[in-house]
This record gives structure tokens, C-alpha cells and sequence, in this order.
């Protein structure tokens, strides 16, 4: 490996890279991710080689172990070249048999493809496929184009070409402004302006000169893992944009700090960095332009707060990850008391398209006041799930419908809930709001990090924001009263309810406390701790009053309030419950309708799930 | 007087930036310690000759039963410490001027018959007072050379890869817990003394991040995600019976040491959910596949399954044990 002194060396590294990977050779790309791995799928890769080598044929395809292509629910991916040929669930045992049918015979083999559920029809390529139509995989795409521990095939796809034009062509103010013409806000969920955040950092004096940057992957909001899949499926991409980004402030020191329960997503970080040394894109004089830079890796330690910016920075510094208050903002005095800049890992990502495709590329894209795409973990009760990167402005109806394809099992939708604690539940008559940062805050939710949890008629909603007042209870640093407190307080009224014990004056009291922790704490944590709360009393008032007036859970999950029965009529006497019941609840002799005895159920739905006749009521 | 305060208010309307604090205890400092991070001059005025109020003298406060003095350490030294904090200790207020935003304090403080500006706090002078019994200010006792040297050396490697002490207590803490599955209180201490970080405050720590144990964790650890995708799809219900099956609760460990069961916010494996982690492996359950996943394992609580199969076919288990059973078959082909 030579090392890159000019921006020259670069372009002819690149081109003779580019050069090698033809567009129309074959090649097999497989999502080899542990989200897949339940499924095996890190071992696809090997059997694929194992099978090309028998047959000679290891040197005329390539097979890219990638990072994660998006569509979990059918993992592993597996997109074969020229033609984007799409396969599903794909095993290590299927390899000889994709060699011989499709990659030398060029026949497809019918049983790993894609069936669309709404016209049972087979779906050959990748771009025909519901969950893929949609999208706009600006950010997302190159997943599938590169193997996440070669820096070679990010380089073969133009990787690092934005930071030579930034550094020679561009001054940082330029950079600040191309960023700023764009309106990239903010990923991380708050939303604010990124090249505002960059020029507060560019315009702050550092007596020393120092600063730094940051990349933000505490990424802490359940049910949301696309910062992961970037970080472990495309990790240049993101160390490319910090880097641009360090140049525009005058920063030449970076950390990617990382949740601890990302050991893959460290893992290829450190390789991803080792490599850009290697080849003197990190270090001293980058690219002969005078450049200097040098990253490091922090692993958090589990802590939700340390999301937050300022508890980040406590904790880099190796204090308690508590937040403290603003101003002075990380961008006058940050990490070590230095002007400092945040960005959550999908903004840093958006940088290097932005600065190569121009301001006015990225600007086309999305609403009014949001541009540009955004990532979703499409998730919960829907038939795909998974990754999806669409311009922002797209419906939820569109989301849920088309590329999510619908509730499973012929559920119905009931809401989705976005912005993970911080956020909202929406419900069905909102299905048609655009998605951008401002109509989701208008509606009660949140951008968030782009979590989307579906929800169908079997999820309640009471339990829903005792369970995120649970999270949050458990998750607040303690620091200021109202968060610790309030929260606290909130969670055990909601408890009550969903146990029935809830009076119609504790739906007041919990507006009236959710005003207080909204207003009064310290840090966005507490902030917006009550919005699962409050969205949910807004548009699903009846399941509350359900609990409380009627002692009844609508959607049967709250344990308290529901009662396992027998339907002597559909019990066949198969034994089945009788045997799954851990607490002997259940008696009957064989071939005789079974019973449970209220006292001993420990209401653990056991039965239930076992009973093949639905002869097992919820009531 | 009334129409003076009103002539006189758009003066007094410009805000300055210093704010005065009356109380040093642990709300004083607190505030204090807020403000002046945010860049406000804060005058602490406490009228004991020392801060900290109240809870000094407490074990223990309500309602978490924390400890008290862990709390406020870390409060006192930081109040000290602050550049931005101006102490009156000793001191009590006696007039206020002006309106909010903008007043003048006046504050009394008493006479200590000492010369601060020149006193060292060297201690001889009560040594030396025959009224007092003399103070006995012991040297605290160095710690590692408590440690026995093959567990200080096992710590030392630890230290030694982080040679800047300047935001290194949380990497090692970090490695330590990876290589001792826990932190050890004589690791916690050495780390203290060698950091030259006060031990409350390697505590705090500790005990924040979810990371860290202070209680030996199992061999091999059962992760249960309850991030929001699992829990609208059952998870609640598969740590109910994980646990039952396993005979713990959440965040404990099996009595021999084999197993942690614990439950984390989400594994961003949400299309697999509900999931659950052993060790690096990532496993889609239910509550009908936990049985032969822990068999896999080894596992199987196996009084609690015998108990199971008994309760089962009662007039099998009286009549062949399981081991019985499976003897005749294996004997059939011969």
C-alpha cells in the first residue's frame, strides 16, 4: 500500500480501481450482518467462495460479504450482478445451488425469491420489489456496493473524492456554505440547521487552536439501528464527512463515539481507520494539502443520556454522563473546554454526496423546510421490516403500505410510534402527514433518530407509555428533580391504570405533572419524556378511560386486567394448554373440554399460544 | 418611595452576570456549581465555617437510600475547585438593594481571628492549642501496598495502557469490567489512588453506566432485548418465562456462576423480535422456543424440568424414569 501524497495519487488509485470493477462482471453480494446472523448469514460468504473455488471459478466472481442491505425481514440479502437478481433468506446450504443454476447456468432459482404477498406473483429483480421502489438510497445505497473492510471498493466508488475537492478546491468557508445552501438538519432528531452548527463552531476561538469534532453514534433509541448499519456497512463514508467537516470548522482532532452494544460497528471502525493511516488519508500534511488529522474511537458505556451532547462530552472526558445546561453550547466550549462539534452519524454521511453532487442536488430532494433523505427502521407489527431510506415529504401510508406491505397476520394498523422515547405515538386518521421534522413535531411526535415502531390492534397503548416511562425512568441521570421525580411519578400512575387501579383525576394529574417535566428539566431527556404520554392521551383517550372506568384492556395485554378462559364449545381436549401452563392452572382430563382456575393463572398467555383451536380466550 | 422604585426600574433592568448564592449546602452548591459552569461569577455565601450543610451529617437520604456522603463529596471538592465560585464561608447576609437582575448584597462575615491570605492549613496552631485535644490527621495509608503483587500487576497492565491520565478512569474501568466480568472493590480503590481521582467519584461512575457490574456476572450472559419493536411483539412475555425457567431474576446470575440473565433496550435486531443474545449469538424467540434453546446450552434448570416432565404423565415417571426409558431403546438394535 503506497501512500497518497497528492489529491493526483487519488484520482488515479481511484480510476485504476474503478477500472477493475467492471460493472457488468459478476458479482454476489450478501448482507453478512449479526441482525442476520440468527439467520447464518455471516457464513454465506464462505460457502459461496467454497463452491466458486470447486468449480474454478473464484477468480471470474466476486463475492461481497457487505454491510446490511435494508430489508432484515427476509435476511440475508443477496443481490447477484449484472443483472440484480434478488434472493431471500439465503443459507449457506443454497450456495451450490445459486452457482450452478444462476451463476453458470443463468437460470433463476425460483424458490429464493421474493413473493409479493399482495399479488403472489415471483419477483425477480431487485428494483421491482415493493420495499426497494420506493426508496431513494442516496446514504444507504453504497451498503450494497462495497465490502465495509475495504477501503479499496469505497475508494472505487468515488469514496474520498469529496474531501480532495474540498481541500483543494474549496475554501472551509465555501464548505460551510455549500452545507449550509443545502438545509441538511440535523439527523440526531432536534433538527437544527448543520452548517449553522458548523459556522458557531468555525466563528469560536480556541486560545490554543484546538477543536474537535464528533461523531454522535450513542445511538440509543430503541427500535432505531440504521446509525449501526452505517457505521458497520459503510464506516468511510462517515469518517469521510467528519474529516470535511473538521476542515470547515479548523478542527484537526475527531472522536466516533460508539454505543458499547456495537462491538461489530467498533470493530470495523478500527480496521476502516487503520486503513485511511495506511494510506495517509488521516495523519500529518493529508493529500499534500496541509491537512491535518487524527480520529479516535470511544466505546460509551451505557448510559441513554449520553446521547445527549453535553452528557456525551462528560462522558468522553470520563465523568458521569449527566448533561449540564446551555449555554455555554459545545461550539463555544465543548470537549476539554474547546469549541467542539456533534453530528449524529447519518448527518456526518450526508456530507461527502452533498459536497460532490452540490448543494443544489440535495436541496432538490424533500419538503420545504426538510431536505434531502432520511433512514427509518421500519419495525415492529409490519410484514418488512427493516431499513428504509426515502426523500422526506413521503406519507406514512406510503411507508407502512407500500413499502412495509401492510399489518401481518391481517391485523389492523392502529399507530406508529416515531422518535423513540422522545417521541409520539400517530395514529390512522394522520396516516396521509408528509413526514418532515416540523409536521411530525406539530402532530406530537418526533423525528428522532427515525425509529418507526408499527403498531397493530393488539398493541395497548396505556402499556405503551408506561413502557416508555419505564425506559425513561431507568434511563434519567438523576441531576435535575423534575426528571427524576416527575417521570417517576408519571410512570407510577400509569402503572396504577394499567392495573386498575386508575381514577379519572389521575388523567389530570398526569397532564398537569407532564407540563412540569416538559418545562422544567434540564436536558431534552426530561424535555420530551412526557410525549409518549401525552400523544397517547391525545388520540387514544378511550383505551385509557377502558382501563379505568371499565377495569378492561381493549387490546388484552395488560396482564391485570385480563382473564384466560376455556371455550368448552372449541376445546377438543388435546392437552396442549395443560401442558404448556408453568403454574398447574389448567385441569381437565383428555378429550374433555380443559378449564383454568383463576387464582393459580399467572396470566402468562402460555396457554393461549398453545392451543391450536383458539378454544383460549382473552377476556 | 414607591414612585422612586418605579423612576429607578428601567435603570435597574440591566442584567449583570453575577449571581449570589445563599446557603452552601447541597442545593447551594449545586446551583452554584450550574451557574458557574455556565459562565456566571457566583458568590456562595454559607454562615458555618464550612459547606455542606445538613446532609453531612446524614447516613443515608431518601428515597433511594444512597449514601449521603457520596452524594455531596463530590459537590464539596467541585465547589472548592471551581474557578468561578467565590466562597464566603463563615458569613451571613444582612442587606439586599435593588431588584432582580441587577442588586447589591451585603454580607457580614465574621471574624475568624486567623490571617486567611497567610494561613497554609498546616494544622500546627491546633496542634498546638492546649484548650483542644489534639486532632489526629492520619496519613492515609497507601493502598497499593495493601494489594498482593500478582493482583497489582494484574491491574497495573490495565493502567498501563492509558499512560494519559487525562480521561482515562472510563477506558479502564471498561477493560477492567471485561476482564473481571465485574469491578472489583480493590480494583475500584487502586484505580482511585493511581488516578489520583477521589474514590466517590470512581464510584459514581461505576455505578452510572449500565456497563458496569459491581457483582461477579455469569460465565455466559443471556441478553433479553426490550427495545419498543420486541415489546409490541411479546418480549415482556419471554423474560417472564425466561426468568421462571432459569429460576433468577433480571439482573441476576445462576447460583453456580454459569449464567447472567439480563435485559437491554435494543440489540438493532428489531426484524428478528423478539431476540435474544447469548453471549455474540443472536437468537429470534418466543416463549415456546425458550426450552430448547437453554438445552442447547446445558442450561435446562434440571429439577425444575424433571419436576415438569412428572407433573406431566404421572403414571409414567412412578413406573420408568427417563433415563430408564431411553435405556430399552438403545438396546433394541443389538
Amino acid at each position: 500500500m503506497t501512500k497518497l501524497k497528492t489529491v493526483a495519487d487519488l484520482e488515479k488509485l481511484h480510476s485504476e480501481l474503478a477500472g477493475k470493477k467492471d460493472p457488468r462482471r459478476r458479482a454476489i453480494a450478501v448482507c453478512a450482518v449479526p441482525g442476520c446472523g440468527a439467520y447464518g448469514s455471516e457464513k454465506v460468504p464462505p460457502a459461496l467462495r467454497e463452491e466458486l473455488k470447486k468449480r474454478g471459478l473464484e477468480d471470474k466472481v466476486e463475492v461481497l460479504a457487505t454491510g446490511c442491505q435494508g430489508f432484515c425481514e427476509k435476511g440475508p440479502i443477496m443481490v447477484i450482478r449484472p443483472e440484480d437478481i434478488l434472493y431471500i433468506s439465503v443459507k449457506p446450504e443454497d450456495a451450490a445451488e445459486i452457482i450452478d443454476e444462476t451463476i453458470i447456468h443463468g437460470r433463476v432459482v425460483e424458490r429464493l425469491l421474493y413473493k409479493d404477498p399482495a399479488t403472489g406473483q415471483k419477483v425477480v429483480h431487485e428494483n421491482e420489489i415493493p420495499f426497494y421502489k420506493y426508496q431513494t438510497r442516496n446514504i444507504f445505497g453504497p451498503n450494497a456496493r462495497i465490502d465495509p473492510n475495504s477501503i479499496e471498493d469505497y475508494i472505487a466508488i468515488g469514496g474520498y473524492s469529496a474531501l480532495a475537492k474540498a481541500l483543494t478546491k474549496m475554501t472551509p468557508e465555501q464548505v460551510i456554505d455549500e452545507v449550509k445552501r443545502s438545509g441538511l438538519r440535523g439527523r440526531g432528531g432536534a433538527g437544527f440547521s448543520c452548517g449553522q452548527k458548523w459556522q458557531f463552531a468555525r466563528q469560536a476561538v480556541s486560545p490554543d487552536g484546538v477543536k474537535y469534532v464528533i461523531v454522535n453514534g450513542d445511538e440509543g433509541d430503541p427500535g432505531a439501528y440504521m446509525d449501526r448499519s452505517l457505521l458497520e456497512g459503510n464506516p468511510h463514508s462517515v469518517i469521510e464527512g467528519l474529516m470535511i467537516g473538521a476542515y470547515a470548522i479548523g478542527a484537526c482532532e475527531g472522536y466516533l463515539y460508539v454505543r458499547t452494544e456495537y462491538p461489530l460497528a467498533i470493530k470495523r471502525l478500527h480496521i476502516a481507520l487503520a486503513q485511511a493511516e495506511e494510506y495517509g488519508l488521516l495523519g500529518t500534511n493529508i493529500l499534500g494539502t496541509g491537512f491535518n488529522f487524527t480520529v479516535r474511537i470511544f466505546r460509551g458505556a451505557g448510559a441513554f443520556v449520553c446521547g445527549e451532547e453535553t452528557a456525551l462530552l462528560a462522558s468522553l472526558e470520563s465523568r458521569v454522563g449527566e448533561p449540564r445546561g446551555k449555554p455555554p453550547f459545545p461550539a463555544q466550549s465543548g470537549l476539554w473546554g474547546k469549541p467542539t462539534n456533534i453530528n449524529n452519524v447519518k448527518t456526518w454521511a450526508n456530507i461527502a454526496p452533498i459536497i460532490q453532487n452540490g448543494a443544489e442536488w440535495f436541496n432538490s430532494i424533500g419538503t420545504k423546510t426538510s431536505k434531502g433523505t432520511m433512514i427509518f427502521s421500519l419495525v415492529g407489527k409490519i410484514n418488512n421490516s427493516g431499513l428504509v431510506e426515502v426523500p422526506m415529504g413521503i406519507t406514512l401510508r406510503k411507508m407502512i403500505y407500500d413499502i412495509g406491505g401492510g399489518i401481518p397476520k391481517g391485523k389492523r394498523f392502529k399507530a406508529v410510534q416515531m422518535g423513540g422515547p422522545s417521541g409520539g405515538c400517530v395514529p390512522e386518521s394522520l396516516l396521509d402527514l408528509p413526514i418532515d421534522y416540523d409536521q411530525l413535531t406539530a402532530a406530537g411526535a418526533m423525528m428522532g433518530s427515525g425509529g418507526m415502531i408499527v403498531m397493530d390492534e393488539t398493541t395497548c397503548m396505556v402499556d405503551i407509555a408506561k413502557y416508555f416511562l419505564n425506559f425513561l425512568k431507568d434511563e434519567s441521570c438523576g441531576k435535575c428533580t423534575p426528571c427524576r421525580v416527575g417521570v417517576t411519578q408519571m410512570h407510577a400512575i400509569l402503572a396504577d391504570i394499567c392495573e386498575g387501579r386508575g381514577t379519572m383525576e389521575d388523567l389530570d394529574t398526569l397532564t398537569e405533572l407532564a407540563d412540569v417535566v416538559k418545562n422544567a428539566s434540564l436536558c431534552l431527556l426530561g424535555g420530551t419524556a412526557p410525549n409518549p404520554v401525552l400523544t397517547t392521551m391525545r388520540y387514544f383517550k378511550d383505551e385509557y378511560v377502558a382501563h379505568i372506568r371499565d377495569k378492561k384492556c381493549p387490546a388484552h395485554v395488560c396482564k391485570k386486567l385480563i382473564t384466560y378462559k376455556v371455550d368448552a364449545e372449541k376445546c377438543t381436549g388435546c392437552g396442549a394448554c395443560l401442558k404448556a401452563c408453568p403454574s398447574q392452572a389448567v385441569s381437565g382430563e383428555k378429550k374433555r373440554s380443559h378449564a383454568i382456575d383463576p387464582a393459580k393463572c399467572i396470566r402468562c398467555g402460555a396457554c393461549h399460544d398453545a392451543c391450536k383451536f383458539n378454544a383460549v380466550e382473552m377476556l | 418611595m414607591a414612585a422612586a422604585e418605579l423612576q429607578d426600574a428601567p435603570k435597574r433592568k440591566k442584567k449583570v452576570g453575577a449571581v449570589a448564592v445563599i446557603g452552601g449546602g447541597i442545593g447551594g452548591m449545586e446551583t452554584a456549581i450550574s451557574l458557574a459552569e455556565s459562565g456566571y461569577k457566583v458568590y456562595l455565601v454559607e454562615k458555618n465555617p464550612s459547606i455542606g450543610g445538613t446532609m453531612s451529617q446524614l447516613d443515608k437520604t431518601f428515597p433511594t437510600n444512597d449514601c449521603a456522603m457520596c452524594t455531596l463529596a463530590p459537590k464539596l471538592v467541585g465547589t472548592a475547585r471551581q474557578k468561578n465560585i467565590r466562597l464566603l464561608t463563615n458569613a451571613e447576609l444582612v442587606e439586599v438593594e435593588g431588584a432582580p437582575g441587577n442588586f447589591k448584597i451585603k454580607v457580614l462575615e465574621k471574624p475568624r481571628y486567623v490571617d486567611v491570605d497567610k494561613c497554609t492549613g498546616c494544622g500546627v496552631c491546633m496542634e498546638s492549642c492546649p484548650v483542644q485535644n489534639t486532632p489526629q490527621i492520619p496519613e492515609p495509608a497507601s493502598f497499593a501496598a495493601t494489594l498482593a503483587p500478582d493482583k497489582k500487576a494484574a491491574f497495573d497492565r490495565i493502567l498501563d495502557r492509558y499512560p494519559d491520565k487525562k480521561g482515562a478512569l472510563l477506558p479502564i474501568l471498561q477493560d477492567t469490567n471485561a476482564e473481571y466480568r465485574y469491578l472489583p472493590e480493590d480494583a475500584l480503590r487502586y484505580v482511585s489512588e493511581r488516578l489520583d481521582i477521589p474514590l466517590a467519584k470512581v464510584f459514581h461512575v461505576a455505578t452510572f453506566f449500565t456497563a458496569f457490574s459491581l457483582k461477579p456476572r455469569g460465565r455466559h450472559t443471556i441478553k433479553v432485548c426490550l427495545g419498543t419493536a420486541c415489546h409490541v411483539r411479546g418480549s415482556p412475555k419471554v423474560l417472564d418465562a425466561m426468568a421462571r425457567k432459569l429460576g433468577i431474576a433480571p439482573g441476576e446470575t445462576t447460583p453456580d456462576g454459569e449464567v447472567s440473565l439480563e435485559t437491554v433496550n435494543c440489540l438493532g435486531a428489531c426484524a428478528l423480535g423478539p431476540t435474544v443474545m447469548v453471549d455474540e449469538e443472536y437468537h429470534p424467540m418466543t416463549v415456546g422456543k425458550i426450552d430448547a434453546m437453554l438445552k442447547k446450552y446445558g442450561w435446562m434448570n434440571v429439577e425444575k424440568a424433571d419436576a415438569a416432565e412428572t407433573a406431566d404423565a404421572p403414571g409414567a415417571a412412578a413406573t420408568t424414569g427417563p433415563a430408564e426409558a431411553a435405556a430399552p431403546k438403545e438396546a433394541r438394535p443389538q
